[in-house]
């Protein structure tokens, strides 16, 4: 207790009086316990009462370039809940991550590393683990991605709520893949369908498990909105907000009823579209169709996985099961190997469930 | 030139410390020289014994600072000796030393003895200088120079050119390396990735699909209408109350089930909104420790189903 007010009065005059409250008129919360509340009301959503999943984006060793890039990509796609702006030292180790991340309530690590320059990502729950090693076989940055396309599109508002994740391709699999789906579906916020405004969802994070390849592709695209029925010149004006040129026409009628060009994005597939449950903006309004557009914003990567350890970054490993003694330490390439090929023979057998996408 | 005295190569100290000791120029030169260079005195000693008969041959001094550089570039060069190229700085040395002799030693005359020495090698040197000066010069980027220099140089530079080379080989295989599974992207969009996004538009579909149907049976009166005004109305004072009265009684099934309230749809004796809910940010960690294996057991029984729809979060 003597270290606690010792603490307070260290602190500065906020907490001097608080801890028991000896004879003072009005009990005033102690600042350390005040700013603890804060921060576990800060971990927890308000209206489902889920505790939010927050991670770390950082990286272990020296990167190149283009993957210091890389992930500060995956920063912006863990946002809102993770630091954009982590700084790591050189003498920063695992330890000092951890340590921080308990009382932020930082869930998740993505840890970069590049051993012998191949690069890999490492996902880990903390502080206990699993820990799920993936060497990045191909990746293309965010920037690569906008480069490709004739129009990208990457509005900061999208940043604000945190992805959908759709995880496609990991029914009936094994025991490595079921831990991962779970480590993947709290990865993000869940969303309660009762409560979820859709003008919070506004990126999607795709995760598919290529099973012939056994590769996780990694996507994230933006969600946009579009009414189903309405002239392209209709939805730029509503959109624009600016008088619209007018100076070829006769009629004011003309322009909407002139038709412009037949858009190609106007042929819609039956597929892509919903009808709303509330008003998302202006032009998507609720009880009325919208076609889902996606649009990629990158990053890209397509993930192999090498290695589960139960622990974070350490323990056993689970995944490339070891064979004997002397497997344990080195995760030979045949052990991998061989388990690969087990694997397969599961996913002949499992192959007649299923799939996610097939239920529809 | 001095390529009578050649023969005599930097020959071993001790011969040319011998050959010194007869010299009677010897005891001269510290003084003429001021700053006695330690370095080229042995190799330079045992030539100035037959040097005699260059001795009138005299020109104008070159600064010291030139004679410096010369030096070193020939050090330069003639790093892995052979004999040839060795003997062209010292007889460049030799040469200054005896002009340094001669300027120390006759210090008035030099003017005039300059004088005669052009006049009489004035004809020899017109020739030399016009029959150089007509030669045609190939054109060289090492420029007009001695022909051992060139070969001396020409040496270097390959030399110099190989030592870059694998410089940039290395700097070009880091940075294959360091770009080692960046794949920068078409522009169009392939089969597989229009596949990928027709899976993602799937997903958000379903998603969207899910939510209107949750949020719609709500959406289906409007409050606008007094009906359904007052339908809407009695509902949710009858919801207010059902939850102010669950919160009392309900105990311990709802507790058991918002470990993973998220993954399933909320437990119906369970109030809507967190805060209500008793284990509302006591992490359910100290509530339930003798719950856990009853909670175990839901979560395996929700599982399964929920694999398959594991695309709507």
């Amino acid at each position: 207790m003597a270290r606690v007010h010792h603490k307070n009065g260290r602190g500065g005059g906020g907490g001097g009086g608080g801890g028991k409250g000896k004879g003072k008129g009005k009990w005033k919360m102690p600042a350390s316990v005040a700013r603890k509340q804060q921060a576990a009301m800060a971990n927890v959503d308000q209206v489902t009462g889920d505790k939010i999943p927050k991670s770390f984006v950082f990286s272990r060793g020296k990167l190149p370039t283009t993957l210091r890039h890389l992930q500060q990509d995956l920063r912006k796609v863990m946002l809102p809940y993770t630091a954009l702006n982590l700084k790591e030292k050189k003498r920063n180790n695992l330890k000092d991550f951890v340590n921080v991340s308990g009382p932020l309530g930082v869930t998740h690590f993505f840890i970069l590393t590049n051993p012998k320059s191949s690069p890999h990502l490492r996902m880990a729950k903390t502080p206990q683990g699993p820990t799920y090693t993936f060497q990045i076989k191909e990746y293309a940055l965010a920037a690569d991605i906008a480069n490709s396309q004739k129009r990208p599109r990457c509005p900061p508002e999208i940043f604000k709520n945190s992805p959908l994740t759709v995880l496609s391709g990991f029914g009936g699999l094994g025991e490595p893949f079921k831990s991962l789906v779970e480590y993947f579906r709290h990865m993000t916020p869940a969303i309660d369908p009762v409560t979820v405004k859709l003008s919070t969802c506004q990126r999607i994070l795709l995760i598919h498990f290529d099973r012939e390849k056994e590769m996780i592709n990694f996507r994230h695209y933006s969600i946009k909105l579009q009414p189903v029925g309405v002239t392209r010149k209709i939805r730029k004006l509503m959109q624009n907000n600016q008088v619209p040129d007018l100076r070829d026409l006769n009629d004011v009628s003309d322009y909407v009823t002139k038709a412009g060009y037949g858009s190609e994005s106007e042929v819609d597939d039956e597929a892509a579209t919903v009808s709303l449950a509330s008003d998302v903006d202006k032009l998507n309004r609720a009880s009325r169709k919208s076609a889902i557009r996606l649009q990629e914003i990158g990053p890209r990567m397509k993930l192999h996985l090498v290695k589960v350890e139960a622990g974070l970054c350490s323990g056993d490993v689970l995944y490339p099961q070891p064979v004997g003694k002397e497997g344990l330490g080195k995760k030979g390439k045949e052990v991998e190997e061989e388990t690969e090929g087990q694997e397969d023979e599961d996913l002949m057998e499992s192959d007649d469930d299923p799939e996610d996408e097939s239920e529809e | 030139m001095a390529s009578a005295t050649a023969p005599q190569p930097v020959s071993s100290p001790s011969a040319a410390a011998g050959a010194a000791s007869n010299n009677p120029h010897k005891r001269k030169k510290p003084a003429a020289r001021g700053k006695g260079k330690g370095k080229g005195r042995l190799a330079k000693t045992p030539r100035r014994s037959d040097d005699p008969g260059d001795l009138p041959r005299r020109r104008s001094k070159p600064s010291d600072r030139f004679l410096k550089l010369l030096r070193k570039r020939a050090r330069d060069y003639n790093s892995d000796d052979s004999d040839e190229e060795e003997r062209l700085p010292d007889e460049d040395e030799d040469e200054d030393e005896d002009e340094e002799e001669g300027a120390s030693g006759s210090g008035d005359d030099e003017a005039a003895g300059a004088v005669t020495r052009f006049e009489q090698g004035c004809r020899a040197f017109r020739v030399a200088f016009t029959k150089i000066m007509a030669k045609k010069l190939p054109d060289d980027p090492l420029g007009p120079i001695l022909s051992a220099h060139k070969k001396l140089v020409a040496a270097k530079l390959a030399e110099d050119a190989e030592e870059h080379k694998p410089k940039g080989e290395g700097r070009r295989e880091k940075r294959m390396a360091a770009e080692k599974g960046h794949v920068i992207p078409t522009n169009h969009l392939d089969s597989k990735e229009k596949e990928l996004i027709k899976i993602a538009t799937q997903g958000v579909v379903r998603l969207f699909n899910s939510v209107s149907k949750a949020q719609n049976c709500r959406k289906g009166l409007n409050p606008s209408r007094s009906k359904d005004a007052k339908v809407l109305a009695k509902e949710t004072k009858q919801a207010f109350l059902t939850e102010l009265s669950k919160t009392s009684n309900q105990s311990q099934k709802g507790k058991a089930s918002s470990n993973f309230s998220k993954n399933n749809s909320k437990d119906e004796d369970e109030p809507g909104w967190a805060p209500l809910r008793e284990t509302y940010m006591l992490g359910s960690k100290l509530k339930d420790w003798d719950k856990m294996q009853t909670s175990d057991v839901v979560n395996e029984q929700t599982e399964i189903p929920l694999d398959d729809s594991s695309d709507e979060e």
